[in-house]
């Protein structure tokens, strides 16, 4: 599976972003593209230390700027149905290109499957527990500006 | 295995640990990868070590790590983790790379 495919499946999706500089951004996904840019609305800026907040109605941030993204639990159970439906009849964007040569695009190698391969079991329970992003010290880089 | 030499797909929905640029240490299944090395990790947590005290786990849950951020992908031997007294062990925590 492909992380911008899970990305593109968290549309809709509340998420975490945070960023290089240890700003994080929560909000509701509305689109991505193949380079990770993505435009969120209804986002709650945290600088990075946790003190400071901020609310914004949408934002768009550039993908590079990304360190990494947490995306609700159950959004990958809902790749499987997107891929299996798309892939025989066309590329996801950003494949195709260098790399992994999979020159036929319906076979998978290996025999891996695209199940999960596991029970849900044992997890899903409780809340996802977050604290101490951004809090956490040790990352270089000061804050942007921002108006 | 896809032709490509060395890449992530051998350590496919395994257990590995990631080393990010800041010094993190997240551990979690790997569900997939691209050209870019980010990766997805699932039912991922990260390893705070300390000095003072064992290591405290964090439960992040759904990952998507953009490659740029990740200087370390290891594999993870899972019994032998799982033998690991965390509450026990001690350690620094990683400094950040620095570029």
């Amino acid at each position: 599976m492909l992380p911008l495919s899970l990305l593109k499946t968290a549309q809709g999706h509340p998420m975490l972003v945070e960023l290089k500089n240890g700003e994080t951004y929560n909000g509701h996904l509305v689109n991505c593209d193949t380079w990770m840019n993505i435009h969120l609305r209804e986002v709650i800026c945290t600088s990075k230390d946790g003190d400071r907040f901020w609310r914004m109605p949408e934002c768009y941030i550039r993908g590079n700027t990304i360190k990494y993204l947490r995306v609700p639990d159950e959004v990958i159970d809902k790749v499987q149905e997107e891929t299996s439906k798309s892939r025989s009849d066309r590329k996801p964007p950003g494949v195709g290109r260098g790399g992994r040569g999979r020159g036929d695009i319906g076979a998978k190698p290996g025999g891996r499957g695209i199940g999960r391969g596991q029970d849900d079991g044992g997890r899903g329970s409780g809340g996802r527990g977050r604290g101490g992003v951004g809090g956490k010290g040790g990352n270089k880089g000061g804050g942007r500006g921002r108006g | 295995m896809a032709s490509g030499g060395p890449a992530l797909e051998s350590l496919v929905d395994q257990v590995i640990s990631v080393i990010t640029n800041d010094g993190r240490n997240i551990v979690g299944t790997l569900r997939g990868f691209d050209q870019a090395t980010n990766i997805i990790l699932d039912e991922s947590h990260e390893r705070v070590y300390s000095t003072k005290e064992g290591v405290q786990q964090l439960v992040l849950g759904l990952y998507i790590i953009r490659g740029d951020n990740i200087s370390v992908v290891g594999e993870v031997d899972e019994d032998l983790d799982a033998r690991l007294d965390l509450s026990k062990l001690r350690a620094h925590p990683l400094k950040p790379v620095i570029h």
